[in-house]
């Protein structure tokens, strides 16, 4: 739940539509607004009031204020004064758009915007000088588009603690998420054990595309745009469209900021392993209370090579810049705000890694350590991959009168991935020595229009349509993929129905997708193209019972599509990164999944825990299927493989807990569980995640000389070895289980009333030696050892 | 009202999108013909004792995507308790004239490294008679001498490795390898 800069605006839309004669701003204003506001409480009173907002006030320096009042402004009835504590509490919330204010003698005056769907949290830090702004921290459940979903989010500290790594290696301490690795510099999210194409990915509404199908193609994304990063587990293709089949990692920016003048943070983060630097800045503000909100951010970040316990991962640099900027104003009901992001990567391949042939890659996984001893440099050598992504987005927002909302969004993605192999190719040619072997390039463009239904008598939803157009460009010298179009378009609705302590939810969407291929004839030399279509109903339905106001359970079941990648169907030839001979399949149908989930949750005072246990069934599942033949080519004997589907169920169960089991300390679990079967088979899948726990204590402490909510954690990380694996589809059998320690210590201060934040954290403490089984580089190398690690961000 | 004419503007904004993309992707890229593909491996092979010696053998896939090469050609017969000099060529034949693929091979000869390993059975010595230049010079393989012994038959295999960091001159398992073919030795 974020605040909401809705501000005055609907107001004055209010005053425009049914008091139009009336000219007194400022007292009309106040009118209108407690018009609306009793408006509001009415239709709350039809409906089911059951959320609750606690909180707690303190001051700047984070003392606890006394006798703070806290209104909740959408519903004047309802309010709180804080206790010795700091603390509120506000029983019986209305779901939808909530004002809530927070008044102390002598302080500024704290106000928050928020959308309830659920419980929610919200610190108020109240500055003794007037003029400056309160600091407001809402840390609520915001329910993604299908509230029946199990849902996860990087909150508070884990969130600052998650601030430089990948998107990948960020979420993937999250329950039920994994990462599927290319060394400690290439990770994709894995939800549920599926990854790439199965997990799509939301950059500030839009649908990250990119060259996703590859599991050495990370996602296009810096972290530090969106300060929100949440996971949506389970089939979400009603809401998302196709390919939510695992589920959906969402990263949201911070709303614009809605008063005058500026702000902004700084990150710097330096690493002892790969003598790793970041730093990102964000300055925001705007230009007055009418006007025009604004925010510029920039991230640089460069690495050199990564160490395991024992030697440096030779060719393992990376560098990367970010950059993006939105500007949003609002005129009566209408806002409207356009985004821009541009991102760019160069990450080096570890030079064990390459293989010509089976031959290169068994000798490869035969030696203990790689061939050549290396040392530190923060030289990229070939092979490595350059990847740009930028994105460029308008959007607008008009609040109806009656609460509901349209939006529109309409984008326009490019995405340019260039692999550069550690081979030059054989030329006379001088430019063609310094041309990628491979380069793609994907166009996408995009719009979504989405309708969200007030509240009225316990029902809400929305619905929209969503359409978008892609053009794939390859060029490269060697063949791998054709070049191909795509159009593709939904529509949807999903409707909910609260009573009191049940929620309902239901959906349907429906998905139409064309896809032409061009290709050469290799002789002949004439284009020639194939064209497929796809057409995908999808569903949902569930519902959440809150039993008390600390227990609920949640329930869904839904559908997801997939289309199959343009690589499974015409990729031709041999695949590096495996060393195998891959045949694409033009006859494969669309996966088609049913996901089965119930969630459990509990939030007492002490004791915070989730169960999510799941299974999805998916049909059609498109994997690779060894062949009995290898292929003979002149650079030697490659395994064959083609692409193939098959019926697979994945099933699993993740569980979280918090306790606070003495003063100042708290107890933390969780536990990541996954099986794959391929029915069909009969056969384990490949690349499931091994069975994951991590437990940690975090002591904690208000107060600490000049710190502010100083801690101190350590955290076990074990993972077990998979035994669950397909006999013969893999090189190297998958290493042995590990477990590993890491630390954290940090605080809060105040620097002439500068807000910083440090972190220190030592991660995989005891250099231990280890292997994971979804890291790619588990044939050939360690996984990296200790790692010292410094953050801080400092706020102004 | 207004929310027909928000509906309206987003319709037409989608449209102009929709209509204003380019078509790139009908354009497919033609093969580079600068770059070069190694189609042929051929085995050149001259009786030291007898210039007038010579036997050539060739191992050739034209379409060298497909797992489908030309083996007609890829057989020599030695003779018995013999010493033959012999040199090694890497040839582009999807091209004409053909592509002399070697010159480069020699022109990168720091980072790379040609295997010989005749079938247990074989009686087939093999020996790098070439050198890099690397400092100190590393073996290359493009020339070599084959001394056979007593009647037998079985595959040689010839293995082009390349080898960017790490060479010795001597260790074939290290980099990766750009061509490795079978070659089937009769020594009689």
């Amino acid at each position: 739940m974020h605040m909401q800069d809705i501000g005055i605006a609907p107001c004055l839309l209010f005053i425009h539509l049914y008091k139009p004669t009336i000219i007194v701003a400022h007292i009309i204003l106040a009118m209108a607004m407690f018009i609306m506001f009793v408006g509001d409480a009415q239709r709350c009173t039809a409906q089911s009031c059951n959320f609750r907002i606690s909180g707690v006030v303190t001051d700047d320096q984070r003392h606890p204020l006394i006798g703070a009042i806290i209104r909740l402004e959408t519903d004047s009835a309802k309010g709180d004064v804080t206790d010795t504590g700091g603390r509120f509490s506000i029983h019986r919330v209305c779901p939808g758009h909530t004002l809530l204010t927070c008044r102390a003698d002598g302080f500024s005056t704290g106000v928050a915007h928020m959308h309830i769907t659920g419980n929610s949290t919200i610190r108020f830090s109240l500055n003794a000088d007037k003029n400056q702004l309160a600091e407001v921290v809402v840390n609520g459940v915001r329910l993604q588009d299908i509230h029946s979903l199990s849902q996860v989010e990087l909150r508070g500290l884990e969130r600052f603690q998650a601030s430089g790594k990948t998107l990948g290696d960020a979420i993937k301490a999250l329950p039920g998420l994994n990462a599927i690795q290319t060394g400690p510099t290439i990770s994709k999210p894995m939800i549920h054990g599926l990854h790439s194409s199965r997990v799509l990915i939301l950059n500030n509404g839009i649908r990250q595309e990119g060259q996703q199908w590859g599991s050495e193609h990370a996602p296009e994304i810096d972290p530090f745009v969106a300060n929100r990063i949440s996971v949506v587990k389970g089939a979400a293709s009603v809401r998302y469209g196709a390919d939510a089949i695992g589920g959906v990692v969402l990263l949201e920016p911070d709303p614009l900021p809605v008063a005058k003048g500026m702000s902004g943070n700084v990150y710097l983060i330096g690493q002892s392993n790969g003598r790793m630097g970041t730093a990102s800045a964000t300055v925001q503000g705007r230009t007055g209370e009418h006007g025009i909100a604004w925010r510029v951010q920039g991230t640089a970040k460069q690495g050199g090579n990564f160490s395991t316990p024992h030697y440096y991962l030779k060719n393992t640099a990376m560098r990367e810049q970010n950059f993006s900027a939105q500007a949003g104003y609002k005129y009566k009901g209408l806002d409207v705000a356009a985004y821009y992001s541009m991102y760019h990567t160069r990450n080096g391949i570890f030079e064990g890694s390459h293989a010509g042939n089976i031959t290169d890659l068994y000798a490869a996984i035969a030696r203990e350590r790689p061939v050549t001893a290396s040392v530190f440099s923060y030289d990229i050598a070939r092979s490595y991959q350059d990847i740009r992504h930028e994105l460029a987005k308008v959007g607008a927002t008009y609040h109806f009168a009656n609460e509901g909302k349209l939006e529109m969004n309409a984008a326009r993605q490019d995405d340019i991935r260039q692999e550069y192999d550690v081979s030059l190719p054989y030329t006379k040619d001088p430019t063609l020595l310094s041309k990628p072997q491979v380069s793609f390039q994907l166009m996408t463009h995009s719009a979504e229009l989405v309708y969200t239904t007030p509240s009225r008598n316990g029902l809400s939803g929305n619905m929209g349509m969503a359409g978008n157009t892609q053009g794939n460009v390859f060029k490269g010298i060697r063949y791998l993929v054709p070049n191909f179009r795509t159009y593709s378009g939904g529509v949807f609705a999903i409707e909910r129905y609260n009573t009191g302590k049940l929620t309902f939810e239901a959906g349907a969407r429906y998905d139409h997708r064309w896809q032409r291929v061009y290709q050469r004839n290799a002789s002949t030399l004439q284009t020639y193209h194939t064209t497929l279509t796809f057409s995908n109903p999808t569903g949902t339905v569930g519902a959440i019972y809150r039993a008390t106001d600390k227990l609920s359970f949640t329930a869904n079941a839904g559908t997801a599509w997939r289309a199959p990648s343009v690589n499974e169907l015409y990729i031709h030839g041999v695949h590096f990164s495996d060393a195998s001979y891959q045949d694409g399949d033009s006859t494969l149908k669309a996966e088609r999944s049913l996901n089965t989930g119930i969630t459990v949750a509990y939030n007492s005072k002490k004791l915070r825990a989730t169960a999510d246990v799941y299974r999805n069934h998916i049909g059609n599942y498109i994997y690779e299927t060894p062949q009995l033949q290898p292929v003979t080519l002149l650079s030697g004997t490659f395994p064959a493989f083609r692409f193939t589907q098959d019926n697979v169920t994945i099933s699993g169960v993740d569980a979280s807990l918090q306790y606070d089991f003495a003063r100042h300390f708290t107890l933390q679990s969780r536990a990541t569980i996954v099986r794959g079967y391929n029915n069909t088979a009969d056969a384990w899948l490949i690349y499931m995640p091994a069975d994951r726990y991590e437990n940690g204590i975090v002591f904690n402490l208000h107060e600490l000389r000049f710190m502010e909510e100083p801690y101190i954690s350590v955290e076990n990380v074990s993972t077990l070895r998979q035994t669950r694996v397909p006999q013969g589809l893999d090189y190297a059998a998958p290493p042995a289980g590990y477990s590993i320690f890491n630390a954290s210590a940090g605080f809060t201060t105040h620097i002439r009333k500068k807000k910083m934040m440090v972190d220190v954290t030592v991660a995989n403490m005891t250099n231990t030696r280890y292997r994971d089984y979804l890291d790619k580089f588990r044939y050939y190398a360690d996984n990296i050892g200790i790692n010292f690690i410094v953050k801080t961000r400092f706020s102004f | 009202m207004k929310k027909y004419i928000a509906i309206v503007t987003a319709a037409l904004l989608v449209s102009t999108i929709w209509t204003s993309c380019r078509k790139p992707e009908e354009d497919v890229d033609i093969p580079d013909p600068d770059n070069e593909v190694i189609t042929t491996v051929r085995l050149e092979a001259v009786n030291a004792a007898d210039t007038t010696d010579k036997v050539t053998a060739e191992w050739r896939d034209l379409t060298p995507n497909d797992g489908n090469p030309d083996l007609s050609k890829a057989n020599m017969t030695l003779k018995k308790d013999a010493v033959y000099n012999v040199s090694l060529t890497f040839l582009d034949e999807t091209k004409t004239p053909a592509g002399d693929i070697t010159e480069e091979v020699r022109d990168r000869a720091n980072y790379h490294l040609v295997c010989y390993a005749p079938a247990t059975g074989l009686n087939l010595g093999v020996v790098r008679t070439d050198k890099d230049n690397n400092t100190p010079q590393m073996e290359l393989g493009l020339q070599s001498k084959f001394t056979t012994g007593a009647v037998s038959t079985g595959n040689l295999q010839v293995a082009l490795h390349h080898q960017p960091s790490g060479k010795n001159g001597t260790d074939c398992s290290i980099g990766s390898t750009d061509a490795e073919v079978n070659f089937a030795i009769t020594v009689q």
